[in-house]
């Protein structure tokens, strides 16, 4: 047989072949020792040595190829059977790389989605604020032992950094009228040295609920309702009085949670109905609206929920504090 | 606020065990807390500033713990035995200034400075004062029992006036006048502050601490009780300045009940006499300088139901409120209701509301479900819109962080002075570390990078937050910030071309495509100070945002070295593009004809440049898409090799195959004349 038509054959013959019982008959008969090629170099023994030397080299190349040919397909077999044996299902999956939301965010969609829920519109507000806005409005007069309870920072005698979300109680209703709905999440500032418990920086969520109606037991419902969802059942709750200047009565609301031996009740939202002087300090009908509002503490829920004892790691931004949301 | 178990147990009956009371006393006044001292019961009650006036003696609050119990409450009784003399022979008294509203001053004499009696020691220590001699001490103890603090002058150390009366003067102080307080610090007044005087000098500040000049020491024999009441503001006020906060200042801030001065001073009176001995001169100086208070607050039986929502009778309104002290006249249909004068946060319908349910346990009253109308919440689309892009963020292997929005003293340092002038800072910042509002979301990546390269080699992070600068309006903007940093260079990746594909995959995202913004080199932007290069995003005029590698000397200022990129896009001027009108793009109707093209061309002619040339020289090109860039082997020094796919379409026809072929052409000889070898 020609050289060319050997490596024709050959390849031709190659394809069809699915086990290696077939692929050693292939072997044997192109490149075994009776094989196609030796019958080859069987057939030159009597060509001039310059000949020889021609249809050698050209024999050659063509059993490197047949070998080449030969190596690949058993690899492939190989793996072909292999590959069903090492299906693993025990081994780990290929990692894919994500990041991960700051557990501020997470707490924060889960109130915001709760209150939606309910019909709460989400607002936000300034953080730079003025006195009127965050104080004054608010009945909490300059020289007036209530404003120790906001430690400020002061930008000029006018500006300052909010030392809670309720002046948007005020911003909002001046421009809308009841009934009205709102929570505003937000961060806030007070001038605070820092440590485990305390950051100069915090957030909180403004809530805010008016009509004709709305009733101290419609606030213990509201709330009850949305702080048991957010912490999905696993907590008691406990209503207590307060004060604050912009509410009558004040409330505090604590938490308690089911599950954990040796647990105290830990605060989480001041709160109460809102002051009658606020609606005419923003041009309501007196005696007409009533209602209440509340101020969230984020990172309070936030530590509660995730068992964190330390309020700074909150904005560290240490990564392996964060790869664990 | 400390107070005495044993005590409260003297002043009225109850059962109930320390820690009972402490739990009543949290659900119905203020937040109390059982302590010991030497085995005997403390409470600590965080009291709310509305009822210092009040609760702040143990007296006031034992006559709140009766009220929660249902108990009436009775006052001790004072009996005194007064001599025949008379205080008014030896003592006047003269108010100058509108701030004292009240004052009222007892006499005796003959007493004996000395130790205080144990039980007296005892109940001073457990309420957190320290005793002195038994005459101070019978005045803090009479503070703690009635809130009203109480001082003792020395008799003889007060001038006579020329009647031959110790007067005492109380009046503002004159500027620059002086005192020296019994801790014997000095302190100068401006005309605001109140004093206490005698003819020659000031002998105490008034409603804060008492002055050297006329202290009782152990060899006083005569002595004049002080009982007064000053105007809460102008104490605090002076307290502030000064930095001097006392006990007295304390309560006379949260603007006192004057009638208690008046039963105070009887008090303190008797029990100087039970540990001092002396004798009582008979009456007292009392000088009224204020307007009664008289507020009468009508309130409807029918609005209670309504504010409150559950219903409650007549009967158990009329109940709690006579606890709580409130004079009542009972209408028909409404209720006249008067608070007791020491009640100074009791001014209208509500509160008066309030404190019925305050007593009827805010814990236990009915939850109650709103009737209102449903509707549904308006979408804040910014709300929305910042948190689709944290999510998306977190999906492309970003960690959100929050960073804190003050910034050092040594960090405005490093900006240029365009934006050290529009820094807003703190009149009282906590500390050098914290007393600028921060102009960019950097110096906290910076800061992040810092921390964190200990822990790891890379870092990619990004923050919704809000900068600020000094401008008449908006002096606030919310950012999308993000940084990328690996303390190794990697030549051949650039990270600057990671983080660009990063803003380009959010941008294709939310809708915007490369013809709704156009890019320049941020050399050209204010943030050219910050940034050493990169890119400026526009949209129109406007800057959407940069993204860039930042000045080494930020660098340098935490520390750190490696490859960093960092960008800062504007979420208003982002949402209002994503927001933008976007019309349905009919189908085409004629197939398209794609070519692909490769060359090779030098580095420094930019893509920019080189889709512009490709986009000019043809028609019916409808899209040029680089998608690959090869450099290094077998390319020379500074070339690299393009493939673009070129998409032909026409609207009005299908293509045919020579007339793409002669847009190819035109396309080669286009190329070829920016330098470019077809391959």
């Amino acid at each position: 047989m020609e050289l060319n038509q050997i490596k024709i054959l050959a390849e031709k013959g190659m394809s069809p072949v699915t086990n290696q019982k077939d692929l050693e008959a292939w072997r044997i008969k192109y490149l075994g020792r009776k094989g196609e090629l030796s019958i080859f170099f069987d057939s030159f023994k009597n060509l001039s040595l310059k000949e020889k030397k021609e249809q050698g080299d050209k024999a050659n190349r063509i059993r490197q190829f047949l070998t080449s040919l030969y190596e690949q397909k058993k690899t492939d077999l190989e793996v072909e059977s292999l590959g069903h044996q090492i299906f693993d299902i025990t081994r780990p999956g290929q990692r894919i790389k994500k990041g991960h939301l700051h557990p501020l965010t997470l707490i924060l969609r889960e109130i915001v989605h709760s209150f939606e829920k309910i019909g709460f519109e989400i607002i936000e507000g300034p953080e730079i604020e003025t006195e009127y806005y965050n104080f004054d409005a608010l009945r909490i007069p300059e020289n007036h032992p209530a404003r120790d309870m906001w430690d400020t920072f002061w930008i000029n005698s006018k500006l300052l950094l909010r030392t809670h979300t309720s002046p948007m109680q005020i911003r909002y209703m001046e421009k809308h009228q009841p009934p009205l709905r709102i929570i505003v999440p937000g961060k806030c500032f007070r001038f605070e040295a820092t440590d485990t418990h305390h950051e100069f920086q915090f957030h909180q969520v403004e809530g805010l609920m008016i009509g004709e109606n709305i009733s101290l037991a419609n606030f213990k419902f509201i709330i009850r309702e949305v702080i048991e969802d957010i912490f999905k059942h696993q907590v008691e709750l406990r209503f207590r009085p307060s004060y604050f200047p912009f509410v009558t009565p004040g409330l505090e609301v604590d938490v308690k949670m089911k599950s954990k031996a040796n647990n105290e009740w830990l605060e989480i939202m001041g709160a109460g109905m809102v002051h009658s002087q606020l609606f005419k300090n923003v041009g309501y009908e007196t005696n007409h609206w009533q209602g209440f509002a509340f101020g969230l503490g984020v990172e309070r829920i936030a530590m509660i929920k995730y068992g964190i004892d330390d309020i700074r790691l909150f904005f560290g931004s240490d990564i392996r504090f964060l790869e664990q949301f | 606020m400390k107070f005495s178990y044993s005590w409260l147990k003297d002043l009225i009956k109850f059962k109930e065990s320390p820690e009972k009371l402490a739990e009543l006393l949290t659900l119905y006044l203020a937040e109390t807390k059982v302590a010991f001292r030497q085995k005997r019961v403390i409470f600590d009650v965080d009291l709310l500033p509305n009822r210092v006036a009040d609760a702040s003696g143990h007296l006031g609050l034992a006559r709140e713990i009766s009220a929660i119990l249902g108990e009436k409450f009775n006052y001790p009784q004072i009996k005194l035995k007064e001599e025949r003399q008379t205080t008014k022979s030896w003592i006047k008294v003269t108010i100058k200034s509108p701030y004292c509203r009240r004052y009222l001053a007892r006499t005796i004499w003959h007493v004996k400075v000395k130790s205080s009696p144990q039980w007296l020691k005892e109940r001073l220590e457990d309420c957190g004062l320290r005793p002195i001699n038994n005459i101070v001490d019978a005045a803090n103890y009479v503070m703690l029992l009635t809130g009203q603090p109480l001082h003792v002058f020395d008799f003889q150390k007060i001038a006579f006036n020329k009647d031959k009366k110790k007067e005492i003067i109380i009046r503002q102080a004159k500027k620059g006048e002086q005192i020296i307080t019994l801790e014997r610090q000095p302190y100068k007044f401006k005309k605001s502050n109140l004093l206490i005087c005698d003819q020659e000098k000031p002998i105490a500040l008034a409603g804060i601490k008492g002055g050297l000049a006329a202290e009782v020491d152990k060899d006083t024999r005569f002595i004049i009780l002080e009982s007064a009441n000053f105007d809460g503001a102008n104490i605090h006020l002076t307290s502030k300045e000064l930095g001097l906060k006392t006990d007295a200042s304390w309560r006379f801030e949260h603007r006192l009940d004057p009638d208690l001065a008046a039963y105070a001073v009887d008090i303190l009176t008797q029990l100087i006499q039970q540990v001092a001995e002396g004798e009582i001169l008979k009456g007292k100086i009392d000088v009224l300088n204020y307007p009664s208070r008289k507020i009468v607050i009508p309130i409807n039986f029918a609005g209670w139901e309504k504010f409150l929502g559950w219903p409650i009778s007549k009967r158990e309104i009329i109940k709690k409120l006579k606890l709580l002290g409130f004079s009542l006249v009972e209408r028909k249909t409404y209720l006249l209701v008067k608070p007791p004068l020491y009640r100074n946060d009791i001014e209208n319908r509500e509160d008066v509301i309030g404190e019925v349910a305050r007593l009827q346990g805010f814990n236990q009253t009915p939850s109650l479900s709103p009737k209102e109308e449903l509707t549904l919440p308006a979408k804040n689309e910014f709300w929305e819109f910042k948190e689709k892009i944290k999510d998306w963020l977190r999906a492309y292997h970003l960690e959100e962080v929050y960073n804190y929005s003050l910034i050092s003293q040594k960090e405005r340092e490093i900006l240029a002075k365009n934006w050290q002038d529009k820094l807003i800072a703190l009149a009282n910042p906590l500390s050098n570390l914290y007393c600028y509002l921060r102009p960019t979301l950097l110096f906290n990546f910076l800061k992040n990078i810092k921390d964190d390269f200990r822990f790891t080699d890379k870092i990619r992070f990004f923050e919704i937050g809000t900068i600020y600068h000094w401008r008449a309006k908006e002096k606030e903007e919310t950012v999308f910030g993000g940084i990328l940093a690996r303390k190794e260079k990697i030549l051949k990746q650039p990270l600057f071309y990671e983080a660009k594909g990063i803003i380009e995959g959010l941008l294709a995202d939310l809708g915007i495509n490369e013809n709704d913004y156009s890019i320049k080199p941020v050399e050209k932007t204010a943030y050219s100070s910050i940034l050493e290069k990169g890119m400026a995003l526009y949209v129109k005029n406007q800057l959407l945002g940069v993204i860039g590698l930042p000045q080494k000397k930020f660098l340098k200022n935490y520390d750190v070295e490696g490859e960093i990129v960092f960008w800062e896009i504007k979420l208003l001027v982002l949402l209002a593009l994503e927001q933008a009108e976007r019309e349905y793009e009919p189908l085409p109707q004629y197939p398209a004809a794609i070519r692909d093209i490769s060359f090779i061309i030098k580095k420094d002619i930019l893509i920019d440049q080189i889709s512009k040339t490709i986009q000019e020289s043809a028609s019916y090109l409808e899209d040029a898409d680089l998608f690959d860039i090869y450099e290094g082997k077998n390319l020379s020094l500074g070339k690299q090799s393009l493939s673009f796919h070129l998409i032909f379409r026409s609207s009005e026809k299908t293509l045919k195959a020579e007339e793409v072929d002669k847009e190819m052409k035109k396309i080669y000889q286009a190329l070829k004349k920016i330098g470019a070898e077809i391959r």
